[in-house]
């Protein structure tokens, strides 16, 4: 898999704990990371390479 | 180029195929992949969005080696679409009834570790979206108005309810997946694919 994300594009945080994840933008391919907790609260997120928003 | 030249298809065929008749109940999620309330108090999804979802899904798919896409479908009438996409562009489909554990437990017989995960709808694949969750698979879903977007990571705004929506969602996502990979062309996906074929039969 590509690049990964070493902090959540929402909050900052770092991705440690199980349920976060990484993926590549769908608008530019630079890498996303979401926390469990933003992806549990549905939590928007803005890709600061292209400005996509997700999800 | 005006908006409408430059959809996938026309919006007319998006609307002859119900992609943007959303639910009598709209989720605060979704606000903005609404257009408008119709009458009858339908929400409507705004078809230049799920046009343009579409597309970069499509190039997202395509970063992720094939067979490690993972496509699911509990609900009947996406059955049929999410196997033949998945079919067409090299994915693995689980459709039916997803075995639990299908992507937590190693000892079990459906066990895969896919890549990347992608529900019909978040509300019916329940099962498989938590397993996605506790792996740290990253989320690909098709919303409709009244989904949450709970642990989606990249949404796809479109009626996830209905025959021919989910047929021709399917279809264009397969298409825009292999012409990204320049394997096919708008002529010669039509061509090979009658999107009637790609409808559920029961
Ligand atoms: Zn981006």
């Amino acid at each position: 898999m590509s690049e990964r994300a070493t902090h959540c594009t929402s909050s900052g945080i770092p991705l440690e704990e199980a349920g976060s994840t990484t993926f590549p933008c769908p608008g530019c391919f630079k890498p996303i990371g979401r926390s469990s907790r933003v992806r549990n609260q549905g939590v928007p997120y803005k890709c600061p390479n292209c400005g996509f928003v997700g999800p | 180029m005006s908006e409408e030249t430059s959809l996938l298809v026309s919006a007319e065929t998006y609307e002859e195929n119900a992609v943007n008749i959303g639910t009598q109940q709209k989720s605060t999620d979704m606000g903005r992949f609404i257009e408008r309330v119709r009458e009858d108090g339908l929400y409507l999804l705004d078809i230049p969005t799920t046009d343009a979802r579409i597309r970069s899904i499509a190039a997202l798919l395509n970063t992720f080696d094939a067979p490690s896409i993972m496509v699911v479908s509990a609900r009947q009438y996406g059955q049929r679409p999410a196997r033949l996409f998945a079919e067409a562009v090299g994915a693995h489909s689980a459709v039916g009834r997803f075995i639990p554990g299908s992507l937590t437990n190693p000892a079990l017989r459906s066990y895969i570790e896919p890549d990347v995960l992608f529900v019909t709808d978040p509300a019916n694949d329940q099962q498989a979206l938590r397993e996605a969750v506790a792996t740290g698979l990253p989320i690909v879903g098709i919303v409709d108005a009244n989904n949450h977007l709970r642990n989606v990571d990249v949404a796809l705004p479109a009626n996830n309810k209905g025959r021919r929506s989910l047929a021709l969602i399917y279809w264009l996502l397969a298409r825009e997946v292999l012409k990204v990979r320049g394997e096919t062309t708008d002529e010669a996906w039509a061509e090979a694919n009658d999107l009637a074929d790609w409808e559920s039969t029961f």
